[in-house]
C-alpha cells in the first residue's frame, strides 16, 4: 500500500530540461512544487570531473548516462506484423537518465524551427495543393501544430539567452544578416554569444560548398563561445574544445545544461523539492477520470508512495512520456487500424546520415579537437527552403560538418573494401584517421499512420509494468528527399577535395543498431483538435486539463533541426499561459 | 630560401667559434619554414644574443629547473609549442612582465624555436624544497582534482591533465612547478596583467581567493610523481 504523502500544487515527472524549466517558473510564481527524478543526482562538480568523465568504454559504449534498460527497456519493431523485441542495448536513440536527463549528455546543438514547421499541413497544402501531398505517400498524416512561429518567438529568445547560445543571426526581424543562416525565421535579436571558431574540417566545407553556390554558416552552439552569464545570474565558462560532448557531460561548466543554467537557482528555492531515485509509475486520476490526484512512485529502497498534486506535469523523455500517459490511462489510445485515438499517433524520427569525405594524406583535419556543437552547416536543403515540385517528396535536411569529437574507440574511417578486421585495417584507420572529414544529413521525419507508440503485450519492465513498444519504419518519402540530398552532398565532398567520397543517406529498414538520433518525436503531439492531438497548444492535455505533458512528444512531425530549443520555447510558452490564465482558473485554455 | 639558410648556419658556426661568450648572431626574419635546432638554443640559454637577450640559465638554469627560490618557473620538460608562445606574448606584452618582455623582444622566431626545443626536451631533477603545510596541500588537491561545487570553480586537472602532467602542446604541466611561481601567474590573471588567457585562466584565477590559491600552488608543487619519472628516463 502506497504511503500518502502531503499533498503539493505540482509535481513533475523527471527532472531534465522541461522539468527543471517548468518548476523554475512555478516555484518563482510561489507555488509548491515537487520534482521526481527515476536517475541519481549529479553535478558538475563533482561528478563531470575529468579524468573520469572522459571514459569513453562508460559513457559512450557502455552507455551510462542513458535510461537504465535492465529495468525499463523499450521493445521495438518495423511494423505491425512483426513481434517487437525489446532494446537491451541503446544504439540507434540514447534516452537520458539521471538528475538533469538527456539536456546534460546532449550536444548543444542549437537550432531553432522555421515559419512554416509550425504550420506545416497548411504550408504545404497551399504551396503544393492537396494531390502533390497526396502523391508523397497515402499514409502521411501532417498537422499543424495549433501555435505559430511568431507565437513563440518572444520564447526561443528568451530560452537561447537562458542557456547562453552561441551564434550568428541570419535574419534579424527580416533584415538578412551577412554571416548567418540566410535561411533562418526571423529572430528578434542577435544570440546571446558569438559563434565558436570554425574548426578546419568546418573551414574545408565552407570551401566547398560556396564554390557550388551554398550558404555556409556556423552551427548555433550551446557549448559556448565566452564565458557567459544568463538572465539567473547563474555564469558559464568558455568551451574548451575537449572532444567529449555528447554522450558525456561537461566538466567545464561550458554546455548548456540544467546543472548549469537553471537548478542552482531552483535548488535553493524553498517551494521546490527534489527526490531522486524514484520511479514514477502512474498518473492517478479521480473517479470522474478527468482531473488527476498525483503520482504513485517507488523510491530508491522499493517503497511505495502516492504525492497528490493540484498539476502533474510530464516531463520526461519524450517516449516516457506517452508511456505514462498510457499507463495512465489519459487520453484514448491511438489504433492504427482504424487511425482513430491519438495517444501513440504520429510517431517520428529523424533522417540523418551522410557522406564520408577521404581526404589526402597532407590534410590533418585534427577531428578531436572539438566540440559538441562545431558545424559548418548548410540549410539550403534544409525544410522547405527548395522548391519540391517536381521532386516527389516533402522534407529535407540540413548538412553541414559536424565531427565532435574522434574518439578512439568509436572513430576509425576506413574506405571502402577495407577488411574489418586485421593488419590491413589497422593500417587503413592509421592513414585515414586524420584525413577523413564526415558531412552529416539531418532533417525530417514525416508522420505516418502506421507509425505508433503502444503498450506491449508481452514484455513488462522491473516493476511489472508493460515495456512502451516503438512500431516504426522510414516512409518511402523520407527515403526518396534522403537520398535525394545525398546525392548534392556528394559533390560537396568532392568540392571539399575528397578523394573518395563514400555517399549517404537514410534507407530502409530502420534499425535500432546503429546510432542515429535521439530526437524521437511525437506521440502525444499537440494541436487545435482533440480527435488528431494530445495536448492543446500549451502542451495541456485535452482530456485531464492539470496534466501537462512537456517536451518532443508534442511535436506532431519532426523538423529539420535538433529539436531541443524548440522544446525550451514551447515549455516557456505554455508555462506563461499556466501562470497568467490556467493558475487564475484552473480549468482546460483552449476549448475544444 | 633554402640555399641561404643553410650558409647562414655556417655563418653562425663561425661566429660562436669566433667571438665566444659574445652569445649566437640571429637573422633578423624567419623563413617560417626553420626547423628548430636545440643545440643553437642550448648556446643561446647558456650565451644569450648578440642582439642583447642574456642567458636564460641566468634564472632558468641551463637544466631549466631554475634557482629553487620560486621567483623562476621551472620550463624544463614544458612543450616547446608553449615556450614559444609565452616568449612571443611577452615580447607583445600580451603577457606583461618587467624582466621577460625586453629579454623576448631581442630574441629573433628562430631564436624563439630554439631555446624552446632546447629546454622542451629537458627532464632535471628537482631540487629539496621545504615541505609545505599538509592542511594547505590538501585544500590545494581538493580544487586541482575535484573543484568547488559551491563556488563554482572546476577541477585544474580538467585542462592541466591528470596531477596537473599538462596537456602539450598547448596546456603546460603544473607538476612540481614552484608554488610562488603558480601563486603569482593566477594573481597576474586575477588582476590583468596577464591576457594571454583571458577566456579560460583569467576566469578561472578571478574565482580564486587568496588561500585557494596558496593552496593549489602549494598542491601542485609537491606533485612529483609522474615528472621524476620523466625525469629518470
Amino acid at each position: 500500500m502506497a504511503e500518502r504523502l502531503k499533498a503539493v500544487d505540482m509535481v513533475t515527472i523527471g527532472v531534465g530540461l522541461t522539468g527543471s524549466l517548468a518548476a523554475l517558473e512555478l516555484v518563482q510564481a510561489g507555488l509548491k512544487v515537487v520534482g521526481l527524478e527515476r536517475g541519481a543526482p549529479r553535478f558538475t562538480v563533482p561528478d563531470f570531473q575529468s579524468p573520469a568523465i572522459h571514459d569513453e568504454l562508460r559513457f559512450s559504449i557502455r552507455k551510462a548516462m542513458m535510461q537504465d534498460n535492465t529495468k525499463v527497456p523499450v521493445s521495438f519493431r518495423n511494423n505491425s506484423s512483426e513481434t517487437a523485441l525489446p532494446i537491451r542495448r541503446w544504439e540507434s536513440f540514447l534516452p537520458g537518465q539521471g538528475l538533469g536527463g538527456s539536456f546534460v549528455h546532449w550536444n548543444g546543438q542549437s537550432f531553432r524551427a522555421q515559419v512554416a514547421d509550425f504550420i506545416y499541413r497548411t504550408h504545404l497544402l497551399q504551396r503544393y495543393g492537396q494531390k502533390f501531398v497526396e502523391s508523397c505517400g497515402a499514409d502521411l498524416t501532417f498537422q499543424d501544430w495549433g501555435l505559430t512561429y511568431d507565437q513563440i518567438e518572444p520564447y526561443y529568445d528568451r530560452f537561447e539567452y537562458l542557456i547562453g547560445v552561441s551564434g550568428k543571426a541570419g535574419n534579424i526581424n527580416g533584415q538578412i544578416q551577412p554571416g548567418g543562416n540566410p535561411f533562418e525565421a526571423p529572430r528578434s535579436r542577435e544570440y546571446p554569444n558569438p559563434p565558436m571558431k570554425e574548426t578546419y574540417f568546418g573551414a574545408i566545407f565552407r570551401k566547398g560548398a560556396e564554390q557550388l553556390g551554398y550558404h555556409p554558416y556556423p552551427q548555433p552552439s550551446s557549448n559556448l563561445s565566452r564565458p557567459y552569464t544568463n538572465p539567473l545570474g547563474l555564469k558559464l565558462q568558455q568551451c574548451v574544445f575537449c572532444g567529449f560532448c555528447e554522450r558525456y557531460a561537461c566538466e567545464h561548466y561550458a554546455k548548456g545544461s540544467p546543472q548549469t543554467t537553471i537548478l542552482p537557482v531552483l535548488l535553493k528555492n524553498p517551494n521546490y523539492e527534489l527526490r531522486t531515485n524514484c520511479e514514477v509509475l502512474r498518473i492517478n486520476l479521480d473517479s470522474t477520470g478527468k482531473k488527476a490526484t498525483g503520482v504513485i512512485y517507488v523510491d530508491g529502497a522499493g517503497r511505495e508512495f502516492e504525492q497528490p498534486a493540484e498539476m502533474v506535469f510530464i516531463t520526461a523523455f519524450p517516449l516516457n512520456n506517452v508511456r505514462t500517459l498510457l499507463l495512465s490511462g489519459i487520453g484514448k489510445p491511438y489504433d492504427p487500424r482504424t487511425g482513430e485515438g491519438v495517444v501513440g499517433r504520429n510517431y517520428t524520427y529523424q533522417t540523418t546520415g551522410g557522406p564520408t569525405v577521404f581526404m589526402d594524406e597532407s590534410i590533418n583535419v585534427n577531428p578531436f579537437m572539438s566540440s559538441g556543437a562545431p558545424g559548418t552547416m548548410i540549410d539550403d536543403f534544409g525544410g522547405d527552403n527548395f522548391d519540391h515540385s517536381n521532386l516527389g517528396f516533402i522534407g529535407g535536411q540540413y548538412v553541414g560538418s559536424i565531427m565532435t569529437g574522434g574518439r578512439p574507440i568509436e572513430f576509425h574511417p576506413t574506405p571502402p573494401g577495407t577488411p574489418k578486421w586485421g593488419l590491413e585495417w589497422k593500417q587503413a584507420v592509421a592513414r585515414h584517421y586524420n584525413h577523413t572529414i564526415a558531412v552529416q544529413q539531418h532533417g525530417t521525419s514525416a508522420p505516418s499512420r502506421l507509425n505508433y507508440l503502444d503498450l506491449d503485450p508481452t514484455y513488462k519492465d522491473a516493476w511489472g509494468q508493460p515495456l512502451l513498444r516503438m512500431t516504426f519504419n522510414f516512409p518511402e518519402n523520407d527515403i526518396r528527399m534522403s537520398q535525394y540530398i545525398a546525392d548534392k552532398v556528394v559533390e560537396i565532398g568532392r568540392a571539399m577535395g575528397g578523394k573518395t567520397v563514400v555517399r549517404g543517406g537514410t534507407k530502409r529498414p530502420y534499425t535500432t543498431t546503429v546510432y542515429q538520433s535521439t530526437h524521437n518525436c511525437g506521440g502525444a503531439i499537440m494541436g487545435d483538435d482533440p480527435r488528431t492531438s494530445v495536448v492543446n497548444r500549451y502542451q495541456q492535455c485535452w482530456d485531464v486539463p492539470n496534466v501537462f505533458s512537456l517536451g518532443g512528444a508534442s511535436f506532431p512531425q519532426n523538423i529539420t533541426y535538433n529539436y531541443t530549443v524548440t522544446i525550451g520555447a514551447i515549455t516557456l510558452f505554455a508555462l506563461d499561459a499556466i501562470k497568467n490564465k490556467y493558475l487564475k482558473a484552473p480549468g482546460p485554455m483552449v476549448q475544444a | 630560401m633554402i640555399l641561404g639558410r643553410i650558409r647562414y648556419a655556417a655563418a653562425a658556426g663561425t661566429l660562436i667559434v669566433g667571438l665566444g661568450l659574445a652569445g649566437v648572431a640571429s637573422p633578423q626574419t624567419s623563413s617560417g619554414t626553420h626547423a628548430p635546432d636545440p643545440s643553437r638554443g642550448a648556446v643561446i640559454a647558456a650565451q644569450g644574443t648578440a642582439a642583447g637577450a642574456p642567458g636564460c640559465a641566468q634564472c632558468h638554469a641551463f637544466n631549466g629547473a631554475s634557482d629553487g627560490s620560486g621567483a623562476f618557473p621551472r620550463i624544463a620538460g614544458q612543450s616547446a609549442s608553449y615556450l614559444g608562445d609565452q616568449l612571443r606574448d611577452f615580447s607583445s606584452s600580451v603577457r606583461a612582465n618587467a624582466i621577460m618582455t625586453p629579454i623576448a623582444k631581442a630574441l629573433t622566431p628562430d631564436d624563439i624555436a630554439d631555446v624552446a626545443a632546447y629546454y622542451a626536451a629537458l627532464h632535471p631533477p628537482f631540487p629539496p624544497l621545504r615541505n609545505p603545510d599538509p592542511a594547505l596541500v590538501k585544500m590545494g588537491e581538493q580544487l586541482a582534482k575535484v573543484g568547488s561545487a559551491e563556488r563554482s570553480i572546476q577541477a585544474c586537472d580538467n585542462c592541466h591533465g591528470p596531477g596537473g602532467v599538462g596537456e602539450p602542446p598547448a596546456i603546460p604541466y603544473l607538476a612540481g612547478q614552484y608554488a610562488p611561481y603558480v601563486a603569482l601567474e593566477l594573481r597576474m590573471w586575477q588582476r590583468g596583467f596577464r591576457k594571454n588567457s583571458p577566456d579560460q585562466m583569467a576566469e578561472v584565477a578571478k574565482l580564486l581567493n587568496e588561500q585557494e590559491i596558496a593552496a593549489v600552488a602549494a598542491y601542485y608543487q609537491q606533485v612529483r610523481g609522474s615528472a621524476e619519472l620523466a625525469a629518470s628516463q
